[in-house]
């Protein structure tokens, strides 16, 4: 086990104190005025490796991983099933609640998988890694403050929570997404127009979340929980302990 | 058209498709970089035209359409977006409400728009070419378990769509069907359909991960399955990538395809030797098209005179 974590610090130290500065150094000398653009890609691709990794150093074990899939693909359809209504979608009340269920790292991967998969339903784009990110990390902060006991398994909490998280992360991450595509700097007019232009569709989202969230959380956290205690996937500590 | 689909497999969707991954993947990224990265106006339209030249060749009359009504506005609006809120650039065309509109800004938001309407048109080429069966092949050695669970999760979704078709099935047999009832019945039960569902898929996954466990999932010198092999002309055809990438990051390193827009515009135009660079460039956009071209030709030649 510790020679295992020794390995994803490797990685991430090599990734902060390296491959950070290098592509910041390549985008400043060559890309001039796209420079913002692309170092926020990389840096972001970056930041996903060491989560995504987790799964990769595990090793295979099998329950985990289809258990993981299965709650993507539950996400995936949920998207697919409400595409005639924009900006609604289930996915984010899914990855959090897997993220409580589960913990923040299959949380994360959650997020990222549906946010994947997803788009070869609807498509890939220059927007594929932010939407994996911005779903991930909700997952991963939903997670994290479970397990710190601040997030309780109550409606109200988890509501509050995917509320303010996807209108925040989720928004927040996105629009941003959109300055950096257009526009060569970065300035306080340019965000603030595209913020307030993009409340209507964050708020919509977000009021998905909340609704979602509100329905489907007692039944499904219910059902996974069954099938851990079925299973004795009992908590993750555990199962830790034994790999 | 069926003289060009007659020569390769029926599910590759032209000659070009029908190459290594590793050769399309390598495509796709060096276009996407060049034309999301660098606006530069010579480069963002050899890049537009050949991918625009590919969706045409790969989707018909529809890309055309597509491209036309649906992108053009789009790229409009983010041309006029930018001029709007950056001010930055030296020369001062006019004031809009005492705020200067410049003509770096100006170019700047027509040369982005292009690019994302490129960027647009070449991810719909991608989301074509590289199937996930591709891109699991392309990761599937990288990153073993990642991919692993990308695959069953695309595997899963069309396989839960049938789960729902039939459970629907089952509940329309003792009238609980989401077709029955006022529109609160009818809710109640999709969500009794849904739930369902969940149940099924969860308790489903287990059992798919232990019988994987059985069939030794993990162990080790395990080899997996792959349909792609390295013939001669997928040798030639990296190689011919290979050279005209150098030449591409060469001109890079040169600096012959610098282009900045503020504070003032400098762009180095193709002139004498550095249009050599951008010819490399204009190749490497084309190569699928005069693969395709060339298979179209060959395969003319072998058809008997009949």
């Amino acid at each position: 086990m510790q020679r295992k974590f020794d390995k994803r610090l490797i990685l991430s130290s090599v990734l902060i104190l390296i491959a950070i500065p290098l592509t910041i150094a390549f985008g400043v000398v060559f890309l001039h005025d796209r420079k913002y653009y692309f170092i926020s890609i990389a840096i972001l691709i970056y930041t996903m490796l060491p989560f995504l990794l987790v799964f990769e150093q595990r090793g295979p074990r099998a329950r985990e991983i289809i258990l993981v899939c299965s709650l993507s693909a539950i996400a995936v359809i949920g998207r697919a099933a409400f595409f005639m209504l924009p900006h609604f979608k289930p996915v984010a009340a899914i990855v959090i609640i897997s993220a409580v269920c589960l913990g923040p790292e299959s949380g994360f991967l959650v997020g990222a998988l549906s946010g994947f998969v997803s788009n070869f339903f609807y498509g890939q784009g220059p927007w594929t890694p932010w939407q994996m990110f911005s779903f991930g990390i909700i997952g991963f902060w939903a997670g994290v403050l479970h397990r710190k006991g601040i997030l309780k398994l109550r409606k109200l909490d988890l509501c509050v929570f995917g509320g303010l998280s996807t209108f925040l992360i989720y928004g927040g991450l996105m629009n941003f997404d959109s300055v950096l595509m257009f526009s060569s700097t970065i300035n306080k007019d340019l965000l603030l127009a595209a913020y307030l232009s993009g409340i209507p569709f964050d708020l919509v989202h977000a009021a998905s979340t909340v609704l979602f969230l509100f329905f489907i959380e007692e039944p499904m956290i219910e059902k996974i929980t069954r099938i851990r205690v079925k299973y004795g996937l009992i908590n993750e500590s555990e199962l830790l302990k034994d790999s | 058209m069926w003289a060009v689909t007659g020569m390769f497999q029926k599910n590759s969707p032209d000659a070009f498709s029908s190459y290594h991954p590793v050769i399309l993947f390598l495509y796709f990224c060096v276009v996407l970089f060049f034309t999301m990265f660098f606006l530069h106006p010579v480069l963002l339209a050899i890049s537009f035209c050949s991918v625009f030249l590919y969706s045409v060749q790969l989707n018909g009359r529809k890309a055309i359409r597509f491209n036309i009504f649906c992108m053009l506005p789009v790229t409009v609006i983010v041309s006029l977006i930018n001029p709007l809120f950056s001010h930055a650039g030296v020369t001062i065309l006019f004031y809009l409400n005492e705020n200067p509109v410049t003509l770096e800004s100006i170019a700047f938001g027509i040369v982005s728009g292009g690019a994302f309407i490129t960027v647009i048109i070449a991810f719909s080429c991608f989301n074509k070419i590289l199937t996930s069966d591709k891109l699991m092949y392309l990761f599937g050695r990288l990153i073993p378990v990642l991919s692993l669970m990308f695959s069953m999760t695309l595997r899963f979704v069309p396989r839960y769509k049938a789960q729902i078709k039939k459970i629907a099935n089952a509940q329309l047999c003792i009238g609980m069907d989401a077709s029955h009832g006022n529109l609160l019945q009818r809710v109640k039960n999709g969500i009794q359909i849904l739930s369902i569902l969940i149940t099924w898929a969860l308790e489903n996954a287990i059992e798919t991960a232990d019988s994987m466990k059985a069939r030794g999932f993990g162990l080790k010198g395990r080899t997996s399955f792959s349909v792609f092999s390295w013939k001669r002309r997928d040798k030639t055809l990296l190689a011919t990538e290979a050279a005209l990438l150098f030449a591409l990051l060469l001109g890079l390193g040169l600096g012959k395809f610098e282009s900045v827009y503020f504070p003032a515009i400098r762009i180095a135009w193709p002139e004498g030797k550095s249009a050599a660079f951008y010819l490399a460039y204009a190749l490497f956009c084309l190569l699928p098209i005069i693969v395709n071209r060339r298979e179209n030709i060959v395969w003319n030649k072998l058809k008997s005179p009949d």
